[in-house]
C-alpha cells in the first residue's frame, strides 16, 4: 500500500498538471472535449489524493515504523485517536492533508457546476489544479511522505505530547478547511477576470463557500485558542505567536471580503476592491501555510524545519503576479459607476469596516514580520511579543466593535438625522447606562468601560432590530410574537444570521475584555493541608497523587475548593511525563462557571516534602468567548441554510436562465 | 473571535532612560512607552518621545516587569507566561527581576539593565527609539493612509452622485412619513414570496 500511495502522488502530479494545461487549452481553443478531459483529470486527482491519504493512514494505524513519517510521529502506545490525528501532526502528512481537502473541494466545485458557469469553469479548474500541482510537487520532490528508513525501528518517537489533546485533533482540520476553502472564491475571481464576466456571478456562486471557509477558519482559530488555554497552561489563550498570527490574518481580510461583497451585490460597487480582498485573503492562506511549515520565524508551531520556504515563496510570487496582472488588465472594465448619496450611510460604514479589518490584518502582519525586518535593517534581533499586538490592536478592535453596531442598522444611501435618532437613540442610551453602571460598580479601567459600553451598544442595536422586525410582522400579518419572530428570521436568513453572528462576536469581545482587564493571577507554594486564596476563592491543597501507565506517568495535586470551610469541589492540576519523547506537559484544572474560570496549574513539586507550587488564575467572563463561538456557529448555519425563496428562485432560474434570478 | 485581539486592555504610562545605546552613538536615549491610545496617533507618539523629559514613574510591579520581558527558553512567551518546570530562563530571570526591584530602581532602569545584559530581544515589545519606532507607527500610518483613501473615495463618489442626478425619482430620505421602511420591506417580501 505504501508503494501505491507513493505512486498515487506521482500520478496525481501528472494528472493535476494535465488538468491545468487542458483547461487552459480548452478555454483558449474553445474545445469542450479538452475541458471535459481536464475536469475528469481533476476528479482523478481527488482519487489520487484520497489513495495517498488512505495509504498513509494505514501505515500509521499499522505502526509501520519503516516509514520515516510513522516512526517520527507515532508510537505503539499512542492511542488510536491520536494515531489518526498524526496524519496532520507532522510536515509531510499535513501537506498531504491540505492537498486532500483541496482536491475534495475541487471535485465538489466541479460537480456543483456541471450545468452552470460553464464559461468560468475552465479557469476555476485551472486555478485549483495549479494549486494542487504545487502541493503535489512538494510531496514528490521536497517532503515525500512515504520515505522509508534504512532500518525498521521497534518503536516510534511518538506524537509531540502537546498535540495529544482533543482540541488538537479538530483544530488543524478546521483551520485547513478554512485556508483551502478560500481557494474556491479566489479561483472564481480569477475566472471572472480571465473571462471578463465581471458581474457578481462569481460572488453569488461562491457565497456559501466563502461563508463556509470564513467560518471554518474562525472556528479553527477558536479551537486553537481552546487548545492553548487547556494545554499550554499559562492562563491565557492567545499569545500572538507567528503561526497564530498567520492563521488569523486571512480571517480578518476574509471578514472584510464577506462584508464588502454585500456592497457589490446590492449596489454594484467596489468591484476592484473585492478582487483585491479575495486575492489578499488567498495569498495570506498560502503565506500562513508557508510561515507554519518553513520555520522562517521561530514559533511554538514550527515543529519541523525544512527547505520548503523558497518553494512557497516562489508559488506565492507567481500567484500574486498573475493576480495583479489580470486585475490591471481588466481594470478599465471593473471601474463601476460608484455613487454615494451621503457620507452618513451604510455604504460608508462598510468601507470603514473594511478599512479597520484590513488595518488589523496589516498590524498583525507588520508585527509578525518586524523581527525579520529589524534584523535585515539593523542587524539586531528583537522580539515583537503580546504587549505590542495587544496595544496596537486594542483601539482598532474597539473601533471595529463600534462599527459592528453601526453598519447593519444605519440606512443605505443616506442616513438623516431623524433616521439616526430612530435607529441609534436606544442603543446609545443602553451603552451609556451600561458604562455608568459599571463605573458605579467600581470599574475604573478606561478600556473596560469603553469596551463594555460598546458591547451594550451593539447588543441593543441587535435586540432592537429583532424587536422591530417582529413587531412589524405582528402588525402586518397578525401573527403572535413567536411566530412572527421565527417567520422573520426564516424569510431573511442571511440578514438575521448575520445579526446572530454579530451577537457571537459581541460575546467574544466581552470575554476577551473580561479576561484581559480583570484577570487575577497568583502563585503560591504550599504544604499538604494548607489553604490559600485567589480572588474570592479559598482553596486547600490536600496532597500529591501518582499514577503510572505505559504511555504516560502522572503527578496530580489534589486541591479542594472550600465554601464556608467545607470542600465543595476537587480540582486536580497535573504534570504528565510522556515516556517516548521523555517530555513533561502541564494538564491544567479548570472550574468553569458563567462568570469566571478558576484555573489551576501545578507549577512544581517536591516528591519528598510533598510541597507544591501552584499557579492560580481567575479568568472572568472567559466562557463568553467560547459561547460566542457557539453563537457564531448558529448564526453561520442560519445564514447558509438554503431558503425556500432561493430554492424557488433557482428553480425559476433553471427554466429561464438569467443572471439576476437568485437573490 | 480570539484573534480580534487578546486585548490586554490596560494602560501603562512610563518613560525609560537608559545608558549607552551602542547603535545611536548617543549616550542617553529616551524610551517612552505611552498609553495604547496615544500610540493610535503616531505623530503624537513622536512628539511625546521628543518632548518628554520627566514623567514620574510609579514603582513597577513584579508582574509588569515579567510581562515586559521575553523568556529565552524558546517558548516565545513572556517571562510571566512561561510555566516550564525548572525553566532554565524564566526562573533565573524572575530572580533577577526581584534583585533589581529590591534596589528600588524604576521600571525603565530595570528594563534597560536587562536589555544591556541580554540584548534587545529580551524586551517583549519593540522600543520606541530609532528604527523600532516604525514598528509602532506603521500600523497607524497605514490606517491613516487607508482612511484618507476611503475619505477621498467617498467624497469623489458623492460628487459623482451630485453631477449625475438619478434618472428616476430623487433619493428619498429613509424617514419620510408613512409606513416605516420595515413595513414596506415586509409588505413587499410578503407579496412576492409568501405562499
Amino acid at each position: 500500500m505504501i508503494d501505491v500511495g507513493a505512486l498515487a502522488i506521482g500520478l496525481g502530479l501528472i494528472l493535476a498538471l494535465y488538468s491545468v494545461v487542458m483547461s487552459l487549452g480548452g478555454a483558449w481553443w474553445r474545445r469542450s472535449d479538452f475541458i471535459a478531459s481536464a475536469e475528469h483529470a481533476a476528479l482523478a486527482v481527488w482519487g489520487m489524493a484520497l489513495i495517498a491519504s488512505i495509504a498513509l493512514l494505514q501505515a500509521l494505524v499499522r505502526h509501520d515504523f519503516n516509514i520515516e513519517y510513522v516512526a517520527s510521529y507515532t508510537s505503539t502506545t499512542l492511542p488510536l485517536y491520536y494515531t489518526v490525528a498524526a496524519f496532520w501532526g507532522g510536515q509531510q502528512g499535513s501537506l498531504l492533508f491540505w492537498l486532500l481537502i483541496l482536491a475534495s473541494f475541487s471535485a465538489v466545485v466541479l460537480l456543483q457546476n456541471r450545468e452552470q458557469n460553464r464559461d468560468l469553469m475552465p479557469y476555476v479548474n485551472a486555478v485549483l489544479m495549479s494549486t494542487a500541482t504545487f502541493f503535489f510537487l512538494l510531496l514528490t520532490f521536497v517532503t515525500p511522505p512515504f520515505e522509508r528508513l534504512s532500518f525498521t525501528p521497534v518503536e516510534g518517537r511518538d506524537l509531540n505530547p502537546l498535540l495529544q489533546n482533543y482540541w488538537m485533533t479538530i483544530h488543524p482540520p478546521s483551520l485547513y478547511v478554512g485556508f483551502v476553502g478560500f481557494a474556491v472564491p479566489f479561483a472564481f475571481a480569477i475566472a471572472a477576470l480571465a473571462t471578463g464576466k465581471l458581474g457578481d456571478v462569481w460572488i453569488r456562486t461562491t457565497r456559501r463557500w466563502t461563508l463556509f471557509a470564513w467560518f471554518s477558519l474562525g472556528l479553527g482559530n477558536l479551537f486553537g485558542a481552546l487548545w492553548a488555554y487547556e494545554v499550554l497552561g499559562w492562563g491565557g489563550y492567545w499569545a500572538w505567536d507567528p503561526v497564530e498570527n498567520a492563521a488569523i490574518m486571512p480571517w480578518f481580510t476574509g471578514t472584510a471580503f464577506l462584508h464588502s461583497v454585500i456592497i457589490q451585490e446590492k449596489k454594484n460597487m467596489l468591484k476592484v476592491w473585492n478582487m483585491v480582498l479575495i486575492m489578499l485573503t488567498f495569498s495570506l492562506t498560502i503565506f500562513g501555510t508557508f510561515l507554519t511549515r518553513s520555520g522562517v520565524i521561530s514559533s511554538v508551531h514550527s515543529f519541523t524545519q525544512s527547505g520548503l520556504g523558497p518553494f512557497f515563496l516562489a508559488f506565492l510570487a507567481l500567484e500574486v503576479v498573475v493576480s495583479i496582472a489580470l486585475l490591471v488588465w481588466r481594470l478599465p472594465q471593473l471601474r463601476s459607476e460608484n455613487e454615494l448619496d451621503s457620507l452618513l450611510s451604510r455604504e460608508s460604514a462598510f468601507l470603514f469596516n473594511n478599512l479597520i479589518l484590513v488595518a488589523i490584518a496589516f498590524a498583525v502582519f507588520w508585527g509578525t514580520m518586524f523581527p525579520v525586518i529589524s534584523e535585515a535593517v539593523r542587524g539586531v534581533k528583537i522580539t515583537v511579543g503580546p504587549p505590542f499586538f495587544n496595544k496596537v490592536n486594542a483601539p482598532l478592535g474597539l473601533a471595529l466593535l463600534f462599527l459592528t453596531g453601526v453598519g447593519p442598522v444605519i440606512a443605505w444611501r443616506r442616513a438623516s438625522w431623524a433616521n439616526l435618532q430612530r435607529n441609534f437613540a436606544k442603543p446609545v442610551i443602553a451603552g451609556l447606562i451600561g458604562g455608568v453602571a459599571l463605573f458605579g460598580a467600581g470599574v475604573r479601567s478606561y478600556w473596560a468601560l469603553v469596551s463594555f459600553s460598546l458591547v451594550f451598544f451593539v447588543l441593543a442595536t441587535i435586540v432592537v432590530e429583532f424587536y422591530r422586525g417582529t413587531r412589524a410582522r405582528q402588525a402586518m400579518v397578525g401573527e403572535n410574537a413567536l411566530q412572527a419572530l421565527s417567520r422573520l428570521i426564516g424569510k431573511n436568513r442571511r440578514r438575521y444570521g448575520g445579526y446572530v453572528v454579530h451577537l457571537g462576536v459581541v460575546m467574544a469581545f466581552a470575554g476577551i475584555t473580561g479576561t484581559s482587564v480583570f484577570r487575577v493571577e497568583r502563585q503560591v507554594t504550599v504544604n499538604e493541608g494548607q489553604t490559600f486564596e485567589v480572588g474570592s476563592h479559598t482553596l486547600r491543597y490536600n496532597g500529591l497523587e501518582e499514577r503510572d501507565t505505559p504511555h504516560i506517568a502522572y503527578m496530580t495535586a489534589n486541591v479542594s475548593l472550600l465554601k464556608d470551610g467545607r470542600p465543595v469541589e476537587t480540582l486536580k492540576p497535573e504534570k504528565r511525563f510522556y515516556k517516548k519523547p521523555e517530555q513533561p506537559t502541564t494538564e491544567v484544572a479548570i472550574r468553569s462557571t458563567l462568570g469566571s474560570d478558576l484555573y489551576l496549574v501545578l507549577g512544581s513539586y517536591d516528591e519528598d516534602t510533598r510541597m507544591v507550587t501552584i499557579l492560580a488564575y481567575v479568568n472572568p467572563l472567559i466562557s463568553f468567548l467560547w459561547m460566542g463561538g457557539v453563537v457564531i456557529t448558529l448564526g453561520t448555519v442560519l445564514a447558509m441554510w438554503p431558503s425556500r425563496v432561493a430554492v424557488r428562485a433557482r428553480a425559476f432560474a433553471s427554466q429561464a436562465p438569467s443572471e439576476e434570478a437568485v437573490s | 473571535m480570539p484573534g480580534v485581539g487578546a486585548l490586554r486592555l490596560e494602560s501603562s504610562g512610563s518613560l525609560l532612560t537608559r545608558e549607552g545605546d551602542p547603535r545611536s552613538g548617543r549616550n542617553r536615549t529616551r524610551l517612552s512607552v505611552q498609553k495604547a491610545v496615544a500610540i493610535s496617533v503616531a505623530a503624537l507618539t513622536m512628539l511625546t518621545v521628543a518632548g518628554s523629559t520627566a514623567v514620574a514613574a510609579a514603582p513597577p510591579t513584579f508582574q509588569e516587569l515579567e510581562e515586559s520581558l521575553t523568556c529565552q527558553c524558546g517558548c516565545g512567551l513572556t517571562v510571566a507566561s512561561c510555566n516550564h518546570l525548572q525553566c532554565p530562563s524564566a526562573i533565573p530571570l524572575r530572580q533577577e527581576i526581584r534583585t533589581q526591584m529590591a534596589q528600588g530602581l524604576s521600571k525603565e532602569a530595570i528594563l534597560a539593565y536587562f536589555a544591556n545584559k541580554y540584548g534587545e530581544k529580551i524586551l517583549s515589545s519593540p522600543t520606541t527609539v530609532g528604527f523600532n519606532l516604525t514598528a509602532w507607527i506603521m500600523p497607524f500610518l497605514a490606517l491613516a493612509a487607508g482612511g484618507a483613501l476611503v475619505g477621498v473615495t467617498l467624497v469623489r463618489w458623492r460628487r459623482a452622485r451630485r453631477q449625475v442626478p438619478a434618472e428616476g425619482a430623487p433619493p428619498k430620505p429613509a424617514d419620510q412619513a408613512g409606513p416605516s421602511p420595515y413595513e414596506n420591506i415586509l409588505e413587499r417580501e410578503l407579496k412576492n414570496f409568501d405562499v
